[in-house]
């Protein structure tokens, strides 16, 4: 017992050998729990790295070799083995480079774990959402081999976290790597599917917004195709896909008279007016030329459209003319607090027209348009009585200055008049 | 009939006759025959001091001296009180203005000789008002407590703090804590509207005393000075000089209203202690010395600096000529447009320092010493 006391108090006094022996605690209780991922050996004890020292450079700076997910878990084998033969002997399971329906099945065996994933706390339905993508059907039951698989997104010796901006996955980098086939116009040709939608996509609004001001929330292909179970949205789901950002846009155009319609599976929700990959800013223009596209020139549809164009028009005109009157007054140094503030209210209510006009309410927008042009109209108001009251002010300086001349002249003539009279009557 | 009562009421009771004598001798006391319209730079100065008390008093009525409300306080002064607008820049600018006359007053009197022998004391009285107003200036440019005050009040405070022994003393004694907040804008409040007015009204009163007790300066040589031969002739005080005194009043109101109208000073953002702007700079005034600062060591520095008020002080002692005409001191002159142009010179560049100006369509980057640098890839150049 003493020498225990003795062992422990050395170890105090030594902070290094303290911590030293609660790491080994700690790994002997996970050892002892059974708690590794896949079993694993080491890279550093596997005899693979023997002669594949380069792929095992490779993998160093990947999520799975961190883990201590080795060679083997992928292409089988016993790394364990020092004689090449049996360690790559087809009784140690070993299957070389696997074919992609092996990826997806060597990748599932951990990812479609629930027990093996837990630890990480990442979803294991990867595996299923594949075999339910147009990729996977192909791959799996038709046995094409020429769709996407894990590593044709995900890389893979080089597998990093979907998070860390260098992975194929990253949402920047998402696009390109969808492109690496969806580009490929002979690899398209097969599918009959477009090979022109990444550049279609990089000049949309989300494109934009994802590549020139790195808004890594904007949509991206996976956003509204899936990326594990990636298939094309249908026309009924096209409206689920954007309205999961969209949200006050569904809602309203459930409201709208195009509803039925797309119920009725005659007008695809949002894609009808605003395209799909190269969806643009919208702009009031657009009920010129998307009305028309279903209904006649001139008719009534057409004419309420071209009403609730006006609306917005004018309410964005009349928005702009003060919010450059206020920041004109502001540099002229008028206080603008009172008219920042309504212009704050007349903006929100702006911001309100957009996914409000997904109703084709006239009546709706037209009020909104009502309260914009009144609030501007105050703020035009007050700005200028603002300026009248400096420019009554520069005029006031004129009496006020006829006011000092004649009080000096007055004061001066007495001045003159005593010296005057004094010399006079020295005199 | 009621002016008769009033006059018999006071003759019962007061030696008005007595009273009387003295104060109409120094009315129409003569003064002497050089005296010109720079003669009334003293009143202008009395005048700027009376227009700060009553527009200081104005803006009493709305102001609060808190951090919360110091800023809103001086907006809503500014925005909605009845005249804020006036009497809240002509009491900014005429802070401005007092401290230019107060300088050109002290100016002609250093010109004139007029500190010699005997008024000596009357020149250190009034350059210890000058100080005080810039210190009125000082504690003032704290109060509607703005980005540019808070900082430069900062900055300001960071300075006395560096004097050996006494500093953190007296940083923290002006701070009323480690860094400018509530208890500063506290006491800047309470000197600028308690202490300071009536320090300054007392030595004022001392200062006129002075002048009338001992007469105005003429130009002749110290102990050398004739008395008028004939008063009849001499500018009496009153009437005849106040009636120039008035003119220079009504142009100074004219003046004020006219910057105010044309020219008001921005309130600018309220003051945030976590976002320091670029470049802190004081008031024009303070920017010579401040400039100075720059190019010694801290302590050196601040001692070089405090030589100016002490040499001022004391310049009646040390410039003990008995000449008064400018021509026949030409050392002392000399002198004083040497300081003039130095003061000129440090000012600009303090001005210019830490900005971008451009200088016959060249844009030039001043550095912290106020040095140009040419800026090669600038659109403009």
């Amino acid at each position: 017992m003493q020498t225990l006391g003795c062992a422990i108090n050395k170890l105090v006094k030594r902070p290094i050998n303290v911590t030293f022996f609660f790491l080994v605690l700690c790994l002997g209780f996970i050892l002892a729990s059974g708690q590794r991922p896949c079993q694993a050996e080491t890279l550093a004890e596997s005899s693979c790295v023997e002669c594949h020292s380069d792929i095992a450079d490779e993998t160093k700076g990947s999520i799975h070799s961190q883990q201590a997910i080795s060679c083997h878990h992928c292409h089988g084998g016993d790394p364990t083995k020092e004689d090449q033969d049996l360690a790559m002997s087809p009784e140690a399971g070993y299957i070389g480079v696997p074919d992609k329906r092996q990826i997806a099945e060597r990748c599932g065996a951990c990812h479609a774990d629930v027990e093996t994933m837990n630890f990480y706390g990442i979803r294991t339905d990867q595996l299923a959402r594949y075999k339910t993508s147009h990729h996977g059907k192909k791959l799996l039951l038709e046995g094409d081999t020429r769709v996407a698989v894990c590593s044709d997104c995900h890389g893979y010796h080089t597998v990093l976290p979907v998070g860390d901006p260098a992975s194929p996955v990253y949402p920047l980098n998402l696009p390109k790597t969808c492109n690496k086939c969806h580009g490929n116009e002979k690899l398209m040709a097969g599918y009959n599917l477009p090979s022109d939608i990444f550049k279609t996509y990089e000049s949309s609004v989300h494109g934009k917004a994802l590549f020139e001001k790195k808004d890594l929330s904007v949509a991206n292909c996976a956003s509204c195709h899936g990326s594990h179970g990636a298939v094309p949205p249908g026309v009924k789901d096209v409206a689920t896909t954007c309205g999961k950002c969209h949200v006050n846009e569904r809602k309203y155009f459930l409201e709208s008279v195009h509803a039925k319609a797309h119920a009725e599976g005659k007008f695809s929700e949002c894609i009808s007016c605003h395209g799909n990959h190269g969806v643009q800013k919208p702009t009031p223009v657009l009920y010129e030329e998307a009305c028309v596209k279903c209904h006649e020139p001139g008719s009534q549809a057409a004419g309420e459209g071209l009403k609730i164009h006006e609306a917005l028009r004018k309410a964005n005109e009349e928005f702009e003319e003060a919010e450059g009157l206020v920041r004109q007054a502001s540099i002229e140094g008028i206080f603008v607090e009172d008219e920042s503030a309504l212009l704050e209210v007349a903006k929100s209510d702006l911001v309100s027209m957009a996914p409000l006009q997904h109703t084709l309410s006239t009546e709706k927008i037209s009020g909104l348009e009502t309260n914009i042009s009144s609030k501007v109209g105050e703020i035009n108001a007050s700005i200028q009585n603002k300026r009248e009251n400096l420019k009554r002010r520069k005029l006031m300086l004129i009496p006020i200055w006829i006011f000092v001349f004649i009080m000096s002249a007055a004061l001066l003539g007495k001045y003159h008049e005593l010296r005057h009279k004094k010399k006079k009557g020295n005199g | 009939m009621i002016k008769k009562m009033i006059k018999q009421w006071f003759h019962d009771r007061f030696d008005v006759e007595g009273l009387k004598k003295p104060l109409e001798k120094q009315l129409t006391k003569p003064l002497p025959q050089h005296i010109s319209w720079f003669h009334t730079l003293g009143s202008m100065s009395l005048f700027l001091f009376v227009s700060q008390v009553l527009t200081g008093m104005l803006l009493l009525f709305y102001y609060r001296p808190t951090v919360d409300e110091a800023f809103e306080s001086v907006k809503y002064i500014m925005t909605v009180a009845n005249k804020g607008w006036l009497y809240r820049q002509i009491h900014a600018w005429g802070a401005n203005l007092m401290i230019a006359i107060v300088f050109l007053h002290m100016l002609r009197t250093f010109v004139t000789g007029s500190f010699k022998r005997p008024r000596e004391l009357t020149w250190v009285v009034g350059v210890l008002l000058f100080i005080m107003t810039c210190i009125f200036g000082f504690t003032g440019y704290l109060l509607p407590w703005n980005q540019l005050a808070y900082w430069a009040t900062t900055v300001g405070t960071e300075v006395a703090g560096a004097v050996p022994f006494i500093g953190e003393f007296t940083k923290t004694m002006l701070r009323g804590g480690s860094s400018v907040g509530g208890e500063t804008l506290s006491r800047f409040f309470v000197c600028h509207v308690i202490l300071l007015p009536w320090a300054l009204f007392f030595l004022i009163l001392f200062h006129l005393f002075l002048v009338r007790y001992q007469g105005m300066s003429t130009m002749e040589a110290v102990g050398e000075e004739k008395e008028d031969k004939d008063p009849k002739e001499a500018v009496p005080f009153f009437p005849d000089h106040v009636l120039k005194e008035g003119v220079v009043w009504f142009f100074m109101m004219g003046l004020l209203v006219t910057l105010s109208v044309l020219s008001p000073f921005d309130l600018g953002e309220k003051a945030d202690p976590l976002s320091t702007p670029h470049a802190i700079k004081p008031e024009w005034y303070f920017l010579p010395l401040y400039h100075v600062l720059k190019y010694f060591p801290k302590l050196v520095g601040i001692f070089v600096v405090s030589l100016a008020p002490a040499f001022l002080i004391l310049w009646p002692f040390f410039d003990r000529s008995k000449e008064r005409h400018p021509l026949k001191r030409p050392i002392s002159i000399t002198i004083g447009i040497l300081v003039i142009l130095s003061l000129l010179f440090f000012g600009i560049l303090g001005y210019v320092s830490e900005s971008k100006q451009t200088i016959f369509g060249k844009v030039y980057e001043f550095d912290i010493y106020g040095i140009p640098h040419q800026v090669l890839n600038h659109p403009s150049s």
